[in-house]
Formats: C-alpha cells, structure tokens, sequence
C-alpha cells in the first residue's frame, strides 16, 4: 500500500485509486468478509480490470454511419483476443472476460511447485490452436514472487506469442514480482489494482488478501 | 419521424411540464369552494372538473383535515354531542401544509380521518402528487385566513337553507341511519347556528357567488371557462426552445464523461453504428452501462475504515456510506438498471415514466412510482405529522441515500428536467441526486445543470450537436429505446 515508496515501471499499468475501488478492496482484503461479498466484489474489480487490459489491445480508425444519417469517426477492435488462465485462481477471472468478451476463447495453464527442486513445474497446458495469433490476456489474481507467472509466459512464447502481445492481469502485487517478472520478460504488460508493500518471510504479499482461490472457491479452512 | 412514433406510442394523458424552463415549480391552480351543509359543493365541484376537462385535477375535501379528539372529546361524541360543525373541529396547521405543498407541486400524503374513531388514521393516507388543478371543498372552504391567501379563486355556493335542510334528512335519513327527529335536532344545535354564525359570514370572503349550487349551470360553466383562461396563460413550450438555444462551448463543472479510453470509443462505435445488431447493441450497451455506474460510484461520500487481513496485516481502507436506489426515466432509461443490479446489487429501484407528446414534442409524464425508502427524506418539520410512522422503518437509511437517475440519452434535457422535478417534488434533495447516461448534448447538459447546479451528471460520451427538428443528437445513435428494445420500424 505504501505505493509512494515504489515507483511501478511504465510496463505496469495500476487502476485509478478511485474512493469506489479502494471500498472494494477493503472488503476483499477484510479477513472477515463472508465468501459471498469476497466473490460478488472481486468479481466487481476483475471486470474493471479486464476493462482496463482490453484497453491495451489496438484499435483502428473506423468510420460508420449512425441512425440520424450522420457520419462518425470512431474506432474498431483490433486483433483476436485470448484468454489464459493459471490453474487455479486464474479461473475465478474467466467469468469477468467472458462478461465483456463474449465467447472468448479460453486457454488454461497449470502451474505447480516441484516438491523436489521447489521450482514451479508445468503440469498442464492447453490452447486455442492459433494462439500464436492472439492478443493473450493472462489471469491470476496475485502476483507475489511472480514464479508461475514467469513460467507461464515462458509457456507462452514457446507457443509463439509474442510478447509484446501479452497483457498480464491481476488483482493485487507486489514490487518483488513486477520486478521478477519484468526482468525475465520486459516487453509484457501488467495491468493491477493495486501494489502492496512487499512479501513476508512465507512469501506471502504483505498486507494482501489471504489466499485468494482459496477465498473465491471457498476451500480454506 | 414523429408520424411514425404516434403508430407506436399508446397515447395516454400524460401530465405535461408544469415547471418553468429553470426548473422551478409553477403555483398550481387552487379553487377553493365554500357553502352549506348540504349546499351543493361537491357536485359543484365535480361538474366543474368534468367541464374543465384537463387532467391531473385533485379534488381535496375538507372532510380529511378533522381534527383528531383526546378521550374527554371521543365521549361527547359518542352522546352525538360533540359540534363537527364548529370550525374548531378542523385541522388547519396540517390543511395549510398540504395546500401549500400541493400548491408547489410538491408530493403530498392527505390524511385519511376515520369517522369511527375520531382520529386520523395514523397507518393510511392518499398520495397526491402532480395537480394542475385542486379544488378544495368544504363549509369552511374559506374560513382561514392563511388557507385563503393560497387561493386563486374562491367561490361560495349559496343554496337556499331549506333546500339544504331538506337535502340534509333525506341523507342523513337514507345514508346515515338517522331518524327525521334527531337530524332536526342536530341541525338545531349545531348546522344552523354554525351555519349562521360561521359559515354565511364567509361569502364575504368569494370572488364569486353561485346562487343555487348546481342546477346554475350558467354560473359554473362562466367559472369553468375563467378557469380555463388561467391555465392556458401559464402553459408553456419548453422543450423546443431548448433545442434552439446555443449553448457554451464548455461543459458545465458538474458533468463528469468518462475517459475516452480505446475500449469506450469503440463501444461507442458499435452502438452508434446504423448496421449493428440488435444482439450486439444490447451487448455493448450493458458494457458501457457497468462502467458508467462503476464512474458514477465515484462521485459518492465514502468513509474510512481499518480491516484486517487474513495475513493479520491492518489496511487503511474505504466503505461507500450512503445507500443508492435508482431511478429509471422508462422507457429508454430502464436499459441501465441491469448494470446498477450488476455493481449493487440490493438497490431499490423506482420507475417513472416519461414520454414525448409526438404533436408538441413536450415531455409528458404518464408514471411514476418510487420506492418509500427513496422518499420522504427526513426534514425538520415531520414531528407534528400522525402519518410519518409508517416510514419509520426507514428512517435509518433516508437521511443516506443518493439517487442514480438513469436515462439512455440526454438530449434537450427535457425529460430528465421533469424527472428530477418529480424527485425533488418528492422531497429528494437536490445534491443528492445523480444522473447519469450513455450518451449527451450540450444543450441538455447545461439545461439541467442551470435548472439544478448540485445534480451531478455522469455520461459516457457527448455528443457536438442536437438537431433542432427531430431531436435526435448527431452523430448520435438513432433512438436507443428502439434499437434496445426492437421496437424500430423497418
């Protein structure tokens, strides 16, 4: 939160700090928010920030005529898009896409932590066939080290997306992972809602919001 | 474009404007009727409402604003010896409030007394909101000095005393159940020397005098035509001089667009665009609508607040205080209430229904129904009021609920001028409320925020220019009732 200390690259783009979305992050951030008001605001804040990821993708002038008979200049939605969620969080971001993008196309990743080498591992990927031709939104509500994010872009460009063409989206970081992350693959973009301060000793980001799948599916205990 | 609308539009009497073009209430017209018991008024009345043949009159009975007896008082009524016909058995602090609010234009709720008891019932009332007209009727119609100032035309209806006795124990004997003997004792004790010493002395008080009540049908319809006169000198046609006024350059400093980001220029693209699908256009339109409610979100009071996190951490956060209901100028403005149900989802939501008169292009309102939680904001006067209780239950919240007024498009203004008129004719302050659309005109913007500087307005785009003869803005995006709802001609 102390947002002052931490200058965010220009790769990071952060939502406006409005009153309206500081209340939602309050309530999700509440460790005693109930499960019901946890989903129904974060699901608030990730159609605001798929909003704002979408934003990212080109457009092209496109002039069109309206009802009265008028001319207007306006733009049109560049480019196919795609969506690529890290099992399991990620999904809980699917919805919000799914809500401004109908039908999307949806690839999935999962992502583990190897018991013997404490690295993330992939366990599981599966994507659209042309995905080497798509805008990629990739969905994970935290970034904390930025481990499976790094791995699941790398996942990514092995595909043939490039990366310039990846727009990572979360609800919450930290400074540890935008800079893990960037200097693995500094020509993505990542689009936030906020920053936190920083990771604890459990790696867990400082003050945050608890385990976020585990708040939004109800499987904490 | 207005040939075709009338095929569509069921045309009902709408209550056209009845505020000038800044916003503020005209005086309604008050009639006030006076006479004897059994003397004729009502019916004068009622004719001169069937001859004057506009809508929205209200006709208001003195009958409502019995005062309400203690215990002692309950007993002599229960003798049959209570005076009902001595003015001091009326209520005239509750009768001047509601004449004065009505004549303002304001809602008002007229009591209901309940004959049984005594008393007014403290659970029920009438609502009465949007009179051209009232016509106040009663025997002591013109008795209080300060009920008279408010008057525009006061009338006595002088019947001959023995055609109102006469009238008098045929009603009470058919309707009442009285026996010929106990009507003339009544009238001995209490109508005559009441009407002799109270009542007649008000004729001095009338403009006009009717001699022998309704069969002088000569009398009530000059009266009628003088009241027709009146009213036709204070109609107005707002709303196509709106369209021809040139407004500045600049946006008024209470209206707030959303950013021109790629994602709203090209919503904006695809539901302005003359070949979008039904499909599509509904699509987009809700898109947009979440973002203008989510804007609009911003612009409410919020107060701090510490939370803990599930990582034990304390956070200096925000809670959104007030409560929010919203309100939908139908039919147009019924598209946003998804995306508010979308970002709140237990917002009350209240209707009014506001269409345009294809034959002036005036705005006239068919409808209006808003939730009581929404209303009767909590003002300092309500103490004295018996009927308040029964909004007791939301008292809490009253003093903390703003208004997203919602509407598709802001052209001239009018419409939204007549809705947030109703709002504020229901006791809604004006800084309370905030209105928002997908898309305005200049013209519109500085209308209302001329007529009512502490409304906010929240849109996601604005339009350069409205055209003068058909309304619609340009480039605009057609009528967005039809193209949401499929009503379009083909």
């Amino acid at each position: 939160m102390s947002t002052s200390l931490y200058v965010a690259p220009a790769q990071v783009t952060i939502l406006p700090s409005t009153p309206q979305l500081k209340a939602m992050m309050s309530i999700i951030r509440d460790k005693n928010t109930s499960r019901a008001d946890f989903v129904f605001y974060s699901d608030r804040i990730i159609r605001l920030l798929i909003e704002e990821g979408l934003n990212h993708l080109p457009v092209v002038e496109k002039a069109i005529l309206t009802p009265t008979g008028m001319e207007y200049q306006g733009v049109e939605f560049q480019g196919r898009i795609c969506g690529v969620s890290i099992m399991r969080a990620g999904e809980s971001m699917e919805q919000g896409l799914r809500d401004v993008c109908r039908s999307v196309r949806i690839g999935k990743i999962l992502i583990q932590r190897d018991e013997e080498t404490a690295l993330p591992k992939l366990y599981y990927a599966k994507f659209p066939p042309d995905i080497a031709t798509r805008f990629c939104l990739l969905l994970d509500p935290a970034l904390a080290t930025g481990g499976s994010a790094i791995k699941a872009i790398d996942v990514l460009l092995e595909y043939g997306v490039p990366p310039e063409r990846i727009v990572f989206v979360n609800l919450l970081c930290c400074p540890e992972g935008i800079t893990a992350l960037l200097e693995k693959h500094p020509r993505i973009k990542i689009v936030t809602a906020e920053i936190d301060e920083g990771l604890n000793e459990k790696k867990f980001i400082m003050p945050g919001l608890g385990d976020f799948g585990c708040r939004y599916y109800g499987t904490n205990h | 474009m207005e040939s075709k609308l009338a095929h569509h539009v069921i045309a009902g009497e709408g209550r056209p404007p009845w505020y000038k073009a800044d916003g503020q209430n005209c005086d309604c017209y008050v009639v006030g009727i006076a006479g004897g018991s059994a003397s004729g008024k009502t019916s004068v009345a009622q004719r001169i409402i069937k001859n004057l043949n506009v809508p929205w009159v209200v006709l208001l009975s003195m009958d409502s604003f019995y005062r309400d007896l203690n215990d002692q008082e309950q007993e002599v009524a229960a003798r049959n010896d209570y005076d009902f016909d001595s003015p001091d058995s009326y209520d005239y602090d509750i009768l001047l409030e509601t004449i004065t609010k009505l004549k303002e234009g304001k809602k008002v709720d007229v009591p209901i007394y309940d004959f049984e008891t005594h008393k007014r019932l403290t659970n029920k009332h009438t609502t009465v909101y949007g009179a051209n007209v009232i016509i106040f009727e009663g025997i002591f119609g013109l008795y209080d000095k300060k009920v008279l100032d408010m008057m525009d035309l006061k009338v006595f209806v002088d019947t001959d005393v023995d055609i109102c006795l006469a009238r008098r124990i045929k009603r009470d004997v058919a309707e009442r159940g009285f026996d010929v003997p106990g009507v003339l004792q009544l009238y001995k004790r209490f109508v005559k020397p009441s009407y002799d010493n109270y009542v007649y002395p008000t004729k001095k008080n009338a403009d006009v005098v009717i001699p022998r009540g309704l069969e002088n049908l000569v009398a009530i319809d000059l009266l009628t035509k003088h009241i027709q006169r009146q009213l036709q000198e204070r109609k107005m046609q707002s709303r196509w001089d709106m369209a021809r006024i040139n407004p500045p350059e600049e946006l008024p400093s209470n209206v707030i667009v959303l950013d021109k980001t790629k994602q709203i220029m090209g919503m904006h693209t695809i539901i302005r665009d003359i070949n979008t699908s039904r499909h599509d256009f509904i699509f987009y339109a809700d898109r947009l609508a979440t973002l203008v409610i989510e804007r609009a979100l911003n612009e409410l009071p919020y107060h701090s607040r510490v939370v803990t996190t599930p990582t034990d951490n304390t956070v200096q956060g925000l809670a959104l205080r007030p409560h929010i209901g919203g309100v939908s100028i139908l039919r147009a403005g019924g598209t946003m209430e998804n995306g508010l149900r979308r970002v709140i989802r237990d917002a009350v939501i209240g209707k009014i229904l506001i269409q345009t008169d294809p034959s002036n292009g005036e705005p006239q309102l068919h409808y209006c129904k808003l939730p009581p939680s929404i209303q009767n904001f909590s003002t300092t006067d309500s103490s004295h009021h018996t009927n308040s209780n029964n909004n007791d239950s939301n008292n809490s919240q009253q003093n903390d609920t703003f208004i997203f007024l919602m509407d598709a498009v802001i052209g001239t203004g009018a419409a939204g001028l007549m809705a947030i008129r109703v709002l504020l004719d229901h006791g809604i302050p004006e800084n309370r409320i905030i209105f928002l659309s997908f898309l305005a005109g200049p013209q519109g913007l500085h209308m209302i925020s001329h007529a009512f500087p502490s409304v906010k307005i929240v849109t996601s785009f604005v339009d350069r220019t409205l055209n003068p003869d058909t309304l619609f803005l340009e480039p605009g995006l057609g009528n967005f009732g039809d193209r949401y709802f499929g009503t379009e001609s083909d």
